[in-house]
């Protein structure tokens, strides 16, 4: 049986608008029911591993309606999409009883995840913009949420670089129809495999690259992040850093360069490069900080870098050959988007456990400063192992998943010749290391201070987030290691990839 | 294909992971598993060093072409090491069950035994891994036990803890490198199918890259300086078993293999590196040992020190060179493991490990005393002690290089040898200082009562000793037992210049026996005179008169040069770790400098960002 695809927009989209309905008064049932939606979305995804379908809406067949497209792109960004709401969710569910008005945290929540399904399934450029700015927007508010000064700020300073990029899309989505008539991504790749890029696509192709580089938080777009996930509540911060960047930045800027625009080597360079940028300058600058939270931000920044680095990779090889592409070649960039889109998934993971644990030595010593805190490790048992296991995949320490999406991409580095990148990736993962372990140095080993000596372990929903987390972090492996998982989840993704514009034709056949 | 290969490597990585999530109250059950697993792991090395040549494959990842196999091999060599990799393993899982890190629950006893378990099974598989990808997992999997390891070491182990793990992290990342390097000049990952001759740039660089991993771990110079701060925090059990022994036992093994089996040395400069690494690392170590006055650190930089005379022995290229370092390679793993869990009883039973606390232990703590003496006479060298047999094997490599070979590393063979030489000198001179200060001496008033360590903590100390002892004397059967056939060295072919233990070690026994002789007689005839100090009236009691170990090399310290010298290590200067981080913190200011907060600053990189890209993307030229 296959799922009707509006099922997870419907879902969170409805139950956010229902629960502001709750109140004050009515704030568990709330949370109760904004749980069983995110968890439901879990199952919904979980469901639709393997599937692949075209949902026109109102039966308007495209390219005059709108359709939503599921295909294993799709389905594992749905599936990284709902463990980590799922994850933030519960966590929320003590975590946010710190603050007032949890109703209406939750709704936005639940609008944000809506959008983020939103931009996963759309078939067409134009929902995409909408569900993108639907997902920004709750965003927005949810990094101010806590309402103080920095957080005010911070989020104020992401809503202007965050409209900045949202425009620029528009216009890029503007250009687009003007010159191919058609708003479809389907119809759009039709026209460009048919009669190629014309000066006005170009300019649109580069505009898409800095508006969803600019969601994604890439060097040099990156400014924001730094301050807006730090100030956000964790769970937020989880959610913004775990699979926000990555739906509306990577997912966005693959789907729009590989499958619509097709793939060029000048925009393979530029993925390589943006990505090695990223790396190397967000692993230094996370190195230097003192804020557990902010430390946490530039290795996202850091991290991605990877990701875009391997899907850049693989695009820059696939461009290089041609059409007349080899089975070897071919193999080669399959490994690098393979590595790419691994670690993405890894890192949806583990970064949203570590804003989590963050979050729970927050609440428990009230600062997030690295120096005021020390020799947590007696004192929050559970979340130092769930920190320690989420920094040991992080880093890349065998046999967790981190290792073996590094692994692969310096294969596939190394196989296709480019040695010196296969070096710079090894390095920022030695500046990786070197950031883990100063978090671990200052908050869980050394000296607890004198006004620490009372706090409790969080226990409660908190703990089964954080555990849940930390099971996946260390069973993460097994996505490459065991074959069928392999070939369900990650390789019908990669495949959508490598196919570059075979899309709308695979997409027209659905 | 030989399933029972998969055990020694998995069974403890596995119990090991486990233990490490146990809540502290069930320490109990961590010990006894860790005692029954270290027991079996002994057993099964046993059992694969008498067993034939057997083999495992386990296909676990297959990316595109390249195909990622599980290979156990068990090869003379790595049989060998494998055997002693275990004992180590359960003579320290043994002195464990009484020593205080683990009975503290604030040290976390269970992250303590997970993490000895955990080191078992990595070094296990570094030594049966045939696939240099999976060598290089279980290295890190090593790596990251030594790093909890420290951390059980109290609340100020902390930066040793992060020191160690960057600064071996950092040579990890060079062998990653030096795997992939290997892997793509010769195509393969599979240990016994690389031989790479060292002619071209890319294949000096991967050696590099390898040898810089090998030695890093071994602790030799430049990359030494994560062992002595360790040394200082670390519980003692933890420096004996990882740094002292199982690190290098690893770091040679993977040295020896990487210059015989992966690489074929044809340049004349990489023989030149390993002899300079090799004597600057025993010279400058020993030198900055004999000023140290914390026993544990002292006994750190001893343990860099010798890791030079293996570095020599293999830099030689001789067989009798690498033999000697082989030999020594094990003969330093036991005396230090000696050393490190004698200072471990000391610091337990009085709560110091600084000289200048201690003294007169020797009444106190007799089987200690007698252990330590031993394995400082093995480390110093003198006959007929195991490190003398290895240290002269050595000795005999660097000359049989310079009389069969013309390279310049060959015609400079007498300056290798006298450093050498100079460098056993000097480590005399700090195993006399430790042994006056820690167990001659006065006793200080506060260690009266000082009892001798429990049965558990003493039984692995007087196997270790005696093993110095019958290696010592038994060299002959040694070398062809264990050594030879793990080199492939033809016997007889390698040592020129034997010498008679046997008869030696009597005579030698009868001076001894001599000595004590003349002592007593001399005690009982009543001839010595105990009279108070005269000091120009003042009265001074015999108690308050000392002659400290600490003050012993107080010249050498204080001489013209050298003086500069030694202040600028006490403060770091020559520390790579320091000198990096400096680097890297230089980046990052100036990184974090550019990030100024001020939002038309970044709009301004929005917008720069977008005229590059659009150049770009649109190929405008």
């Amino acid at each position: 049986m296959s799922i009707p695809l509006p099922v997870f927009i419907a879902i969170p989209l409805v139950t956010a608008f229902v629960l502001p309905i709750f109140g004050k008064k009515g704030k568990d049932a709330a949370t109760v029911l904004a749980n069983l939606a995110t968890i439901s979305l879990l199952v919904l995804a979980v469901a639709s591993i393997g599937q692949s379908g075209v949902y026109e809406i109102g039966k308007w067949s495209i390219p005059l309606g709108i359709n939503l497209v599921l295909d294993g792109l799709s389905s594992l960004l749905l599936l990284a999409i709902s463990v980590v709401a799922s994850a933030a969710m519960l966590f929320s569910a003590r975590y946010m009883e710190q603050y007032t008005a949890k109703a209406k945290y939750l709704s936005l929540f639940l609008l944000m995840v809506a959008g983020m399904n939103g931009v996963v399934l759309s078939g067409d450029i134009f929902n995409l913009f909408v569900f993108l700015e639907i997902a920004s927007l709750a965003s927005y508010a949810l990094v101010g949420f806590g309402c103080e000064h920095e957080e005010l700020e911070a989020s104020f300073k992401y809503m202007v670089l965050g409209s900045i990029g949202s425009i620029f899309i528009l216009f890029a989505v503007a250009l687009v129809y003007g010159n191919t008539g058609s708003l479809n991504m389907a119809y759009i790749g039709k026209a460009i495999r048919d009669s190629g890029l014309n000066a006005g696509l170009s300019f649109a192709m580069a505009l898409f690259v800095v508006g969803f580089g600019l969601k994604a938080a890439l060097m040099p777009f990156h400014a924001w992040l730094p301050d807006a996930h730090p100030s956000a509540p964790a769970p937020i911060s989880a959610m913004l850093s775990g699979i926000l960047i990555k739906t509306l930045g990577i997912y966005a800027l693959a789907r729009v360069v590989f499958n619509v625009f097709g793939v060029s080597v000048s925009i393979g360079w530029l993925l390589v490069v943006l990505g090695l940028l990223s790396m190397v300058a967000g692993a230094f600058l996370a190195i230097g900080q003192g804020d557990f939270k902010r430390l946490l931000a530039y290795s996202s920044i850091s991290q991605i870098g990877y990701v875009v680095l391997g899907i850049g990779l693989g695009g820059l090889i696939l461009a290089r050959a041609g059409n007349n592409i080899s089975t070897e070649q071919l193999g080669w960039a399959s490994l690098a988007i393979l590595g790419g889109l691994f670690h993405l998934v890894n890192h949806a993971v583990y970064k949203s456990l570590l804003f989590l644990t963050s979050g729970s030595v927050q609440m428990s010593t009230g600062t997030r400063q690295l120096k005021q805190m020390g020799g947590l490790a007696e004192k929050l048992p559970f979340t130092r192992a769930t920190c320690t296991l989420a920094s040991a995949s992080i880093v890349g320490i065998p046999p967790f998943s981190g290792f073996w999406s590094k692994l692969i991409l310096v294969v596939a580095a190394v196989q296709a010749g480019f040695y010196w990148i296969a070096a710079i990736i090894v390095f920022v993962s030695l500046c990786t290391l070197i950031m883990y372990l100063k978090v671990q140095r200052y908050v869980f080993l050394g000296e607890l201070p004198e006004n620490l000596q009372q706090i409790k372990e969080n226990r409660g929903s908190m703990l089964v987030a954080m555990v849940f987390l930390a099971c996946l972090c260390a069973l993460m492996g097994l996505l490459v290691l065991v074959p069928c998982l392999k070939q369900s989840i990650l390789e019908p993704a990669v495949k959508v990839l490598t196919d570059g514009l075979e899309y709308s034709a695979i997409v027209m056949k659905m | 294909m030989d399933k029972t290969l998969l055990v020694p490597v998995f069974l403890p990585l596995i119990v090991g992971f486990v233990l490490l999530f146990l809540p502290n109250k069930m320490k109990s059950v961590s010990r006894a598993l860790t005692l029954i697993i270290s027991v079996i792991t002994f057993i099964l090395g046993i059992k694969i060093f008498t067993g034939g040549i057997s083999s495992f494959a386990w296909p676990i990842l297959q990316l595109d072409n390249v195909n990622l196999e599980l290979l156990l091999n068990v090869t003379p060599l790595g049989k060998f090491v494998l055997l002693f990799a275990m004992g180590f393993g359960l003579l320290i899982a043994l002195y464990s069950l009484k020593s205080q890190a683990t009975n503290d629950e604030r040290r976390a006893p269970n992250i303590y035994y997970g993490a000895i378990l955990i080191t078992i099974g990595g070094s296990a598989g570094i030594l049966l891994s045939n696939h240099l990808l999976f060598l290089l997992i279980f290295w890190e999997i090593v790596t990251t036990s030594l790093y909890l390891l420290i951390t059980t070491g109290g609340r100020n182990s902390n930066f040793a803890a992060t020191k160690s793990f960057a600064m071996i992290g950092a040579s990890d990342a060079a062998f990653m490198l030096g795997v992939f390097m290997v892997w793509a000049l010769s195509g393969t990952f599979v240990i016994s199918d690389i031989s790479l001759t060292t002619t071209s740039a890319l294949t000096i660089i991967a050696f590099l890259l390898l040898m810089v991993a090998a030695i890093t771990k071994a602790g030799a110079m430049p990359l030494h300086t994560w062992l002595p701060t360790s040394g200082e925090y670390a519980p003692a059990s933890v420096m004996a078993l990882l740094p002292a022994a199982i690190d290098k036992l690893l770091g040679i093994y993977l040295l020896v293999i990487i210059v015989r089996e992966i690489f074929i040395l044809e340049s004349v400069a990489l023989s030149i590196v390993l002899a300079i690494i090799g004597t600057a690392t025993i010279i400058i170590a020993a030198m900055i040992a004999i000023v140290q006055h914390n026993i544990k650190k002292l006994l750190a930089y001893s343990a860099i020190s010798q890791v030079g005379y293996m570095v020599l022995g293999i830099a030689t290229m001789t067989p009798v060179g690498f033999a000697g370092a082989v030999f020594h390679m094990l003969n330093n793993a036991i005396y230090k493991c000696c050393l490190f869990l004698g200072a471990g009883a000391v610091e337990e039973q009085t709560g110091t490990a600084e000289m200048d606390e201690l003294g007169g232990l020797g009444k106190k703590m007799p089987l200690t005393f007698v252990a330590f003496l031993i394995a400082a006479l093995s480390v110093s060298g003198i006959p007929p002690f195991n490190g003398f047999v290895s240290k002269w094997m050595v000795y005999q490599g660097v000359i049989q290089m310079g009389a069969e070979q013309t390279s310049v590393a060959a015609n400079l063979w007498p300056i290798w040898l006298i450093v050498a030489i100079f460098g056993s000198a000097i480590t005399l001179a700090y195993s006399v200082k430790i042994i006056h200060s820690v167990f001659l001496s006065r006793l200080p008033s506060d260690l009266k009562d000082v009892k001798e360590v429990s049965l558990p903590m003493k039984i692995p100390c007087i196997i270790l000793a005696s093993l110095c002892v019958l290696f010592g004397v038994f060299y002959k059967q040694l070398l062809e037992w264990f050594i030879y056939p793990a080199l492939n060295i033809e016997p007889g072919t390698a040592i020129f210049g034997t010498w008679e233990s046997g008869l030696a070690t009597i005579l030698i026994a009868v001076g001894i026996g001599l000595g004590v002789l003349i002592w007593f007689v001399g005690k009982l005839s009543k001839m010595v005179r105990i009279v108070p100090t005269w000091t120009c009236g003042e009265v001074q009691t015999n108690e308050q008169m000392t002659v400290p170990g600490t003050h012993f090399y107080k010249t050498v310290s204080s001489m013209g040069g050298l003086k500069q010298l030694y202040a600028g290590q006490e403060k770091g200067h020559f520390d790579t770790y320091n000198q990096g981080g400096k680097i890297g913190l230089a980046l990052t200011d100036f990184l974090r400098w550019l990030h100024s907060g001020v939002l038309p600053m970044y709009l301004t990189w929005v917008t720069l960002g977008l005229l590059v890209i659009i150049f770009i993307v649109c190929e405008i030229r």
